[in-house]
């Protein structure tokens, strides 16, 4: 929802996370296991970042590495899991029944057009859902009414314009110009309801070329760009990398055993410990591991594999 | 023709769901649903050719994936396509009135078909955290129907103690069916009408009309009506003419097995129930 005009938007990854302030809603993009940004996730788990209120719809590694980093406050997403490849979400549930962060779940639609609204600079839309449902009770500021023209009732949900959203995709350009590869999830939307804009990309080029390519999102739609190759591992980011089961696999065992297990095998390693994006490729497999996820173009079968391999 | 053909319990409840769509219907599946992600594309392939087939988050339009993957949101579930769409047209559709089908499931199902995705205890105090509903909670209001599935319909016991999935009440209801705690679908002006089939690993199951109470249709051929009833906490409607469900046709499990390479269809079950296999 915002004008950014610069014409250089290229920022470093310590930069972009700095962006993002404690106690900040932040749309985290993506969903499930596909297309999310981990590396400004890991960048904020870094640098301490405290109380964030994420939203967003169906997601899964993102949000779960967010609360086992101990910067998510509340949660509004739809749905977390790793779906029936991985099961529940351990760190999330945790962080749940714990009562470390405030359960805020919502339901697909409802945060589309709360989203929708924001974009159409409206202050709530009606949906003809959510009657029924005790999700109701998760969100007062819903507001069941009987709609004036039709004497039908519907709930009015407010308009959600989150501080900052962030994005990774596949292409940009330093004005800010944005290539998102299909499905967008819900991107788009972020993009247009939210205040910031803080996009990371597999590759920057030349903005010659992205107008030729035609971009997704125009320039004065994002407030910075960074580069960031490998920037959604351990989720997918096609054409480039599928997601990365033998991480997640790795992920999950200490994730599922403890939060102590889980900083101490995992944060220690793949965050804390970390000075470099060469530094995390090193020690998420490397070149080996980068040319194995990429190798889904090889066949159906060498793609079935991706599927199975832990 | 006498050749000994066997289907297992996970092929026969992939034809099961299947069966609830219909050709020529805008269907759609959600997350965490590689049962409905199979009996879509098996649909797709063999009575429902004219489906119109939203393969999940991905939202590609009549997808044609080489395989089908334990996620929906990849870009294996956008080969083959049409064309995409956002999935946000895909609830323009549903809140229309538009979207024919989807398929929910739940931790806890209730008599009316209710269905708690979310938790047990309280938000302030939550005992155990489920995934969530993902789009269930507008997608239970607005389809026109929906197949609602488990593969968890049998109580497990735990010394003296049964714990039931298709329980009396659930903790919270996350997604819709027919009388909720806040009143009848009727009564709260809700788009579509609610859950018409209920597929679990022990029957088939519509609701009575009167009642809306869960009916059991169709029994498995190794599963009785005593079964159902052991395993269910509240007392469902049985049918007068309950039977054992059509076994498919051995050329339509070979579709399923060649569509579903990886097994995905497998992955909801109990171990113990996937040694369940039947001759036909």
């Amino acid at each position: 929802m915002g004008v950014f005009t610069d014409r250089n938007k290229l920022v470093t990854m310590e930069k972009a996370a700095s962006m993002i302030k404690d106690g900040d809603m932040v749309a985290v993009g993506g969903g499930l296991c596909m297309r999310e940004p981990i590396a400004l996730l890991r960048e904020l788990v870094r640098q301490g970042r405290r109380d964030l209120h994420l939203v967003g719809t169906a997601h899964g590694f993102d949000v779960d590495f967010a609360c086992g980093g101990g910067i998510a406050m509340a949660v509004q997403e739809t749905h977390v899991s790793f779906e029936q490849d991985f099961g529940l979400a351990p760190n999330y549930r945790r962080a749940c029944e714990t009562g470390q962060v405030k359960i805020r779940e919502s339901c697909c639609n409802t945060i589309i057009m709360q989203l929708r609204a924001s974009e159409f600079g409206i202050p709530f839309v009606p949906v003809r859902s959510i009657k029924g449902s005790d999700e109701i009770k998760l969100h007062p500021e819903f507001k069941p009414m009987v709609d004036p023209f039709t004497g039908k009732k519907v709930v009015l949900v407010p308009a959600l314009a989150p501080d900052v959203a962030i994005i990774h995709a596949q292409k940009a350009d330093i004005h800010g110009n944005l290539k998102i590869m299909p499905p967008y999830v819900a991107d788009v939307l972020f993009i247009r309801a939210s205040k910031k804009v803080i996009v990371t990309v597999e590759e920057i080029i030349p903005e010659k070329e992205m107008i030729e390519e035609g971009p997704t999102i125009p320039y004065y739609e994002t407030t910075a760009v960074v580069e960031a190759p490998f920037g959604a591992h351990p989720t997918s980011c096609y054409p480039y990398y599928a997601y990365d089961r033998e991480h997640l696999s790795e992920y999950m065992k200490s994730a599922r055993e403890s939060a102590e297990a889980f900083k101490e095998r995992y944060l220690n390693k793949y965050v804390y410990g970390v000075k470099s994006p060469e530094e995390y490729l090193d020690k998420v497999g490397g070149k080996a591991k980068r040319d194995r996820l990429a190798s889904w173009t090889e066949g159906r079968e060498r793609w079935m594999e991706l599927f199975t391999y832990e | 023709m006498s050749e000994r053909f066997e289907v297992g319990i996970d092929e026969l409840f992939v034809v099961n769901v299947a069966r609830t769509i219909k050709d020529r219907t805008t269907v759609f599946h959600g997350v965490s649903s590689p049962i409905p992600m199979v009996a879509m594309y098996f649909a797709k392939l063999t009575h429902a050719k004219d489906m119109v087939y939203f393969g999940g988050v991905s939202s590609a339009v009549d997808p044609n994936p080489p395989f089908l993957p334990p996620t929906t949101n990849d870009w294996v579930m956008i080969q083959g396509r049409t064309a995409m769409v956002t999935v946000d047209k895909i609830f323009d559709l549903a809140q229309r009135g538009e979207l024919d089908r989807s398929f929910f499931s739940g931790a806890q199902i209730d008599k009316h078909g209710n269905q708690n995705v979310s938790m047990i205890g309280t938000p302030e105090k939550c005992k155990v955290k489920f995934p969530g509903g993902a789009g269930g909670c507008n997608l239970s209001g607005d389809c026109v129907n929906y197949t609602i599935w488990t593969t968890r319909h049998r109580a497990q016991k735990k010394g003296d103690k049964k714990f039931f999935t298709l329980v009396n009440k659930c903790d919270f209801v996350t997604n819709v069916g027919h009388v909720t705690p806040y009143g009848r679908r009727e009564e709260l002006d809700l788009v579509g009408n609610g859950p018409d089939w209920v597929v679990t690993e022990l029957g088939v199951f519509d609701f009575d009309e009167k009642t809306k109470v869960m009916r059991l249709r169709y029994l498995y051929p190794d599963t009785t009506v005593n079964d159902v009833i052991d395993n269910t906490e509240f007392e469902p409607v049985i049918h007068p003419d309950v039977r054992v469900m059509d076994m498919p046709a051995r050329e339509e499990v070979e579709i399923i097995r060649k569509i579903d390479p990886l097994g995905i269809r497998k992955l909801e079950y109990p171990e113990r129930e996937l040694s369940r296999r039947f001759e036909i």
